[in-house]
This record gives C-alpha cells, structure tokens and sequence, in this order.
C-alpha cells in the first residue's frame, strides 16, 4: 500500500494584479509522486521551489487548484485537516507557553477527549523515544531549541498519524545541535515506521536523513529517487549541481575527433579529456554540450602521469580534506583530495579525471544526454 | 598596508567582560582569521582595531604607532561587514567612489575611475557598475562591499562574518574567490568568522578566540593537528573528532594508552617524549582523555582481526561520503565511509581506531598531552606562511 500518492497535482495563485500569465504562475506543477508505506521522503529545492506549498496542500493547510491527493487508499481532496490524520512539525514549535512539557504533547489527546490513562499510557510511552522523559515537568521557556524541537517532533508523533509531515523542523538550531537532532530523527522514524514528508533546502539534510528525495525546482519534480540515484545519476544540470557540495564542476565543451578518439575540449583551455566510449553513439567532431564531473573524480595525478599539467590558482587546506581550483578558461575547476601534501597557488599539477564519471548535459536544455 | 600590534586589550560591557586581555601581533600583509564561537569577542576585537569601540585598557598600534586616541576615520581602516551596509540609493560605482570622493580623500574623478574599474575587474562585476543594491543578488552585494573597501588603500581590512549570510553553496565559491582575491592583493586583512572551513582555507594565521581570551594561535595545520586543549580540538573538523576517556597504563620506562571498546581493552605504547613521561608521573595522572577524528577509524561488516564489536546507532549521507556512528558502550564513535553501503540502524559493526593517529588531552584540564604522530605531522604541516 502506498503511504502517500500526489496524482498531477496543481497550485496556481490569484496573481490577477500581473499583466502576463506564464507557467510560473504555477507554484505546483503537475506533481506526480508514490511514497511507500513507512517511506522518509525528503522534497529538496531552492526557497520558493513549491515544496512547502505542496506539503501544505497534503496537510490541508492550502486549497488544490487540481489534482488529487491520497493518504493511504483514502482520498483526501475534501478533508478538513483534523480528519486527515496527520502529525505536524513545523521550524518554529509553537507551543502552548503556560502548559508544561507534559501538557503540550498531551493537548491533542485531550482535545480529542482520549481517555486520561491512555493519555498518560501514551505520553510515557513517546517521552523516552524523544529524550524529553527529564523534562515533562518543564516549561516551553525553560528548554534549548533542540529539545523544543523534541517536544514539537513527540506532539505530532503522539497521536499515532498515518503521515508524518515536518516543515525544515531543523533550521532554528545551530550546527552542532543540527547534527545530534539528524541522526535522532533517522533513529526515530526509524523505528516508528511511520511515512514522512520532510521538507528541507538543505541538500545534506535530505541525502543524510531520506530513503527517497524528490527534488523540486520552479514547481516542477524534476527527479525522485535515492540519494544514491540522485547523487550517481542525475537527470539534468540543476539535480546535479543542487545535489553535492562542492557542487559538481560544470563546463562548457567542445567535442573533438582525434585518432578515431573523441576528447572534450575547452575553451582557453588545454586541458583536454577522453569522452567515455558508451557515449560515442551520441556525439560527433564539433559536437558542443557541457560536460560534469564530480571534484571527487578529479585526481592529482603522479610523476607518471600523462595528465594535462595545470597551474593551481587556489588551494584550500581544510584540515580533513584540501581542495584545489584550476582555472579552466573562465570556470574555477575544483577537486578534492586527502591527501596530505601541501600545494601553494602556481604549483603545476598533472590533471587527471575519472573519464567514466562524467555526465553530458544539453547545451541548451540543461538536460542529461544519455548513451543510447 | 600595516602591521598590527594590540597589547593586553581588555572591555567591559557592564558586568561582562568581553574581551579579558588580548595581545596580538598581526604581520603586514598577513591574513589573518579571528575564529570562535558566537559571543567570543571576536567583533569586539575588530572594532577596537576600527576605533569604534574604545578598550578600557591596553593598546592598539598601527606600525608601531599608538592608535588608542586616533578616531576611526583617521585609522584608514576599511570595513567590511556581514550586512553588507551599501547605500540603497547609489549605483554600484558611486558605492564605491563615496569614500573617495569624501573629504577625507578628495581624489579626483579619473583617479576614482582608474581604481574602480581595476577592483571592478579583479571582483569580476564590471557588468554591475551601473546597477542599485537592489537590482544585485547577496553574493553581487557582498562583491561590492568588499569591492569598496578594495579601491581605498588602508592600513588593514577588517571583515566581519562578510559570507555568514550567504547560502552555503555561495559561501563555497566566494570563499574560493576570497582567497585568489588576497594573493593577488597582498594585504594585510584581519577577518572574523564562525566557520571553521573559512578559518582554515583563509588564514595564513588563525587566533581561536573564546570567553574573551585568545586559547591559540597557529597555522591552520598546528590547530587542526595540534589543538592545544579539547575547545579547539573540537571546533574544527566536520564531523566532529571523537573525544572518548583512556588510561595510562606504566610499561617498563613508558607507558601504555588503554581504551575500552564496549568492554574490551585496546592498548598502544605511548612514543618516547621524556618531558610528556615525566609529567604523567610528576602530575599522577592515571585518566586521559583521547581525541581520535573520524577518518582515523577503521570499520568492517565481517568480524576481523584486531575490530572490535559494536553497533550501529546511525548511517548518514553527507554528500560525497558518509558518517556511521555506532555505540561503543560507555561511548559513541564518529567514522567515515563511503556512501551508498546498505548499513541497517542497530546492526553489528566492528571498528578497529587508528590509535597511532590520537590525541590524548589530560581529562581534567583538558589540554594538549601528545599525539602519536606528531613528528610525522611536524614534517609536512604548513607552519606559517609567509
């Protein structure tokens, strides 16, 4: 059973004060998406990308221009977000300041008139799954960001929803507490085996906490899958260069035949690369696209090398790794490397790049070409 | 460009005291970073530098010369701040000739254009010249800013956080450009950040600065892999070093260091240092504690010689790699693998650290003992540039 269904799902705001109607009108654009049962889905994009539109819309928060949308079997279009069975959690945690702990995670249960016993049988139940078991005697004023967040994370699990939904639940805490809260979420959801929407800008968040990220851009999915696949295997320019960081390198190519062999060229470049054969179906003498390639399949080659020797124009040392820039016509082409030795600026290097990890991208489009 | 001297600076705001004693000695042409949590006094530092605020005592020096009474407009600092403070009513060029064209200054328009269009150039916004603050991005606006402070000549550039309200990605290149932009300019530049990966690609020299005091001053390579106490240890590396409770154990004329991985003990000769041997018997210390980074230690799926057996407690993707934690007990350890495993939450894991590559820190002053390899880290660690 799928725990959550998005079939061409729309989201048009009145702008009847602009003169020009175009696509973009739409903050939501025929969105199709299947989360499994128990599924951590991540929607990724730029701020004003559609995602926390579209989050609302599942929560009933934001009228569906068209579409449908399906919790489990059940059509939700219609309800009235109470009936809908859903658990929120928002960035900031909006908690009742005069009840304490205990009374914020309870309020739900009680307004739902739940029996006072099975009440209390369930807040001790969440309490040690949260961390917050020490602080049910306290006040919202009294406790740090993380453990608000804990309490706002334990009131919306509480009332056992079909669907969780979390609104960058991580944004108002600071690196560290960010990153203690990450891995207890993953451990949470885990465990509860709930299906989550969790809605971040953050790639990092999404690659380290979802089983499957949908990322969006100007409204639009433009791809879903695991972070793996995203990573690997991106479909166009803007999934590969939002996913990772440092992002990937993406440069301007010209395609030359030499000796029955096809090389990238650059321009103001002598740098040059041999195209993967899998994709020598696809291109020609002069064929122009931009090439991709992650700074972790560009290598610092040795004394051995038959690389392209390049002048280094930044290095960073960075304690646990270092990354170099190289100037490639106008394009800073960065690497990283952890190895330990020590570069400085004018240093030549012997270039090398894993040939078979770069990507082709249409010139125009921004589109993936693909071998055939 | 100027050499920088501050000597016991110290600055109350009411009952706190923000900067309790700072002394610092800032080369010309040093770049040169102020790193530390929020509310160290880092700012303050900067401000005292700039003459906006006024230490309760000590000194601030220029070239040797006393600065204390001189009002900041005389210092010839250039400022750059987080909120990039351009008037909203200036294209970009005149942003950038209203310090020249001030009193102060007075240079005339040919002048002004000749230094505009070469900060303009090596800022690469030649394009934006004739553009308001509002027509640019956050990064456009924080190259004009710094693009401004660039046409004067000062004595030093002061930059306060000038990325921190920039989106990561952004923060990335600029601070990649940043630092083309300061070889190319040879200035003496005194920068403060919270960002640990500023601090280390930047400065030829980091201060880290804490409660108003300065803890360490070093190259990036001496704080990274010399951390003087756990404070700094901690503050860089992402993920965080593993800090986990060891014990001294006598062998023969050395001593041995002994952990405990979920009940089981490993052990690792201490290298020879007569002066570290004699003050763990001097100080009776028997407890240490053991900063081991997460790239020091070694996992396996299949129980192997010499790995210890734990679980895992979480996996998780960070882009180009990943940090398993798994739970050791009295303990957890950070460590770093590749992505994409198929690593299940509270499965077997067996870990084996790379004792050779710790740190041990005294468990009660937290500070600085030994590493193991710090000889070999002496040999190629970046001292000082410059």
């Amino acid at each position: 059973m799928a725990g959550l269904t998005l079939e061409h799902l729309y989201k048009r705001y009145d702008n009847s004060g602009k003169k020009k109607k175009t696509v973009n009108d739409y903050a939501v654009k025929d969105l199709n998406l299947v989360c499994e049962q128990g599924e951590f889905v991540a929607f990724l994009g730029p701020s004003g990308c559609g995602k926390t539109t579209t989050l609302r819309m599942i929560a009933g928060l934001e009228e569906i221009t068209q579409g449908n949308i399906y919790i489990g079997d059940r059509l939700v279009n219609e309800l009235h977000p109470k009936d809908r069975h859903i658990g929120l959690a928002f960035e900031d945690y909006a908690m009742y300041p005069p009840l304490n702990v205990y009374g914020n995670v309870a309020f739900n249960l009680r307004a739902k008139g739940v029996d006072k016993n099975e009440i209390d049988r369930r807040v001790r139940e969440i309490a040690p799954l949260m961390q917050i078991d020490d602080l049910l005697d306290k006040m919202p004023v009294k406790l740090s960001g993380g453990q608000k967040q804990r309490v706002n994370i334990a009131r919306a699990i509480i009332r056992e929803p079909e669907l969780l939904l979390m609104d960058e639940p991580l944004s108002h805490l600071d690196g560290k507490a960010r990153q203690a809260m990450r891995v207890e979420i993953k451990r949470l959801i885990n465990k509860i085996k709930c299906t989550t929407i969790y809605v971040t800008h953050d790639q990092l968040e999404a690659m380290s906490l979802a089983d499957k990220i949908a990322i969006i851009n100007f409204g639009v999915l433009q791809q879903f899958g695991t972070p793996t696949e995203v990573y690997d295997d991106p479909v166009n320019e803007f999934v590969a260069s939002f996913i990772g960081e440092p992002p990937m390198n993406i440069l301007e190519t010209t395609i030359i035949k030499a000796d029955g062999k096809f090389y990238f060229t650059f321009k103001d470049s002598n740098l040059h690369i041999a195209v993967p054969k899998r994709y020598y179906s696809v291109v020609s003498d002069g064929f122009r696209c931009k090439m991709g390639v992650r700074p972790m399949d560009v290598l610092v080659g040795g004394p051995d090398s038959d690389g392209t020797p390049e002048e280094i124009a930044t290095f960073e040392n960075l304690g646990d790794e270092r990354r170099i820039g190289i100037h490639v016509g106008d394009v800073l082409l960065m690497l990283i490397t952890e190895d330990e030795k020590r570069y400085k600026r004018g240093d030549i290097i012997k270039l090398e790049v894993r040939e078979e990890k770069t990507h082709l991208f249409d010139i125009e489009t921004g589109d993936r070409i693909r071998e055939k | 460009m100027a050499r920088i001297t501050l000597e016991n600076i110290k600055k109350a705001f009411g009952k706190v005291q923000a900067l309790d004693g700072i002394s610092l000695d800032v080369r010309d042409n040093e770049f040169f970073v102020l790193f530390g949590p929020a509310g160290a006094g880092k700012t303050t530092i900067l401000n005292c530098i700039a003459g906006i605020t006024m230490p309760e005592e000590g000194t601030v020096s220029f070239d040797g010369k006393i600065m204390n009474l001189i009002d900041p407009a005389h210092r010839n600092v250039a400022m750059v701040f987080e909120n990039y403070a351009l008037f909203p009513q200036m294209t970009v060029y005149e942003n950038m000739a209203s310090a020249l064209r001030s009193k102060l200054y007075r240079e005339d328009e040919a002048t002004i254009k000749e230094r505009i269009d070469k900060a303009a150039k090596m800022m690469k916004m030649e394009k934006l010249l004739e553009r308001l603050p509002s027509q640019l991005s956050n990064g456009q606006k924080q190259r004009v800013a710094m693009g401004r402070a660039l046409v004067r000549t000062p004595n030093v550039f002061l930059m306060d956080e000038p990325l921190a309200h920039l989106d990561a990605k952004l923060r990335n290149s600029m601070r990649t450009e940043l630092k083309e932009m300061q070889a190319n300019l040879g200035s003496t530049c005194i920068y403060v950040t919270h960002d640990f990966m500023e601090a280390m690609a930047l400065g030829d020299r980091i201060a880290i600065i804490n409660k108003g005091k300065i803890v360490q001053i070093g190259s990036g390579d001496e704080i990274y892999y010399m951390p003087c106490n756990e404070f700094t240890a901690e503050l860089m590396g992402d993920p965080q070093i593993n800090i986990i409770p060891a014990e001294f154990e006598k062998n023969g004329s050395g001593y041995n260091v002994v952990i405990e991985v979920n009940g089981e003990k490993l052990k690792k000769e201490l290298p020879e240092d007569k002066a570290v041997f004699a003050k763990i018997a001097a100080d009776g210390i028997g407890k240490a504690d053991l900063g081991i980074r997460p790239q020091h230690i070694r996992y396996s799926f299949e129980p192997a010689e010499g790995y210890f057996k734990t679980t895992v407690y979480s996996y998780e993707s960070i882009g180009n790699k990943s940090v398993i934690t798994a739970e050791c007990g009295k303990y957890q350890l950070r460590m770093i693998a590749p992505n994409g495993l198929n690593v299940a939450i509270d499965s077997d894991i067996y870990l084996k650290p790379e004792l050779d590559r710790s740190i041990l820190f005294d468990s009660d002053s937290k500070k600085y003992i030994i590493r193991y390899d710090e000889e070999a880290i002496r040999a190629f660690a970046t001292k000082e540039v410059k």
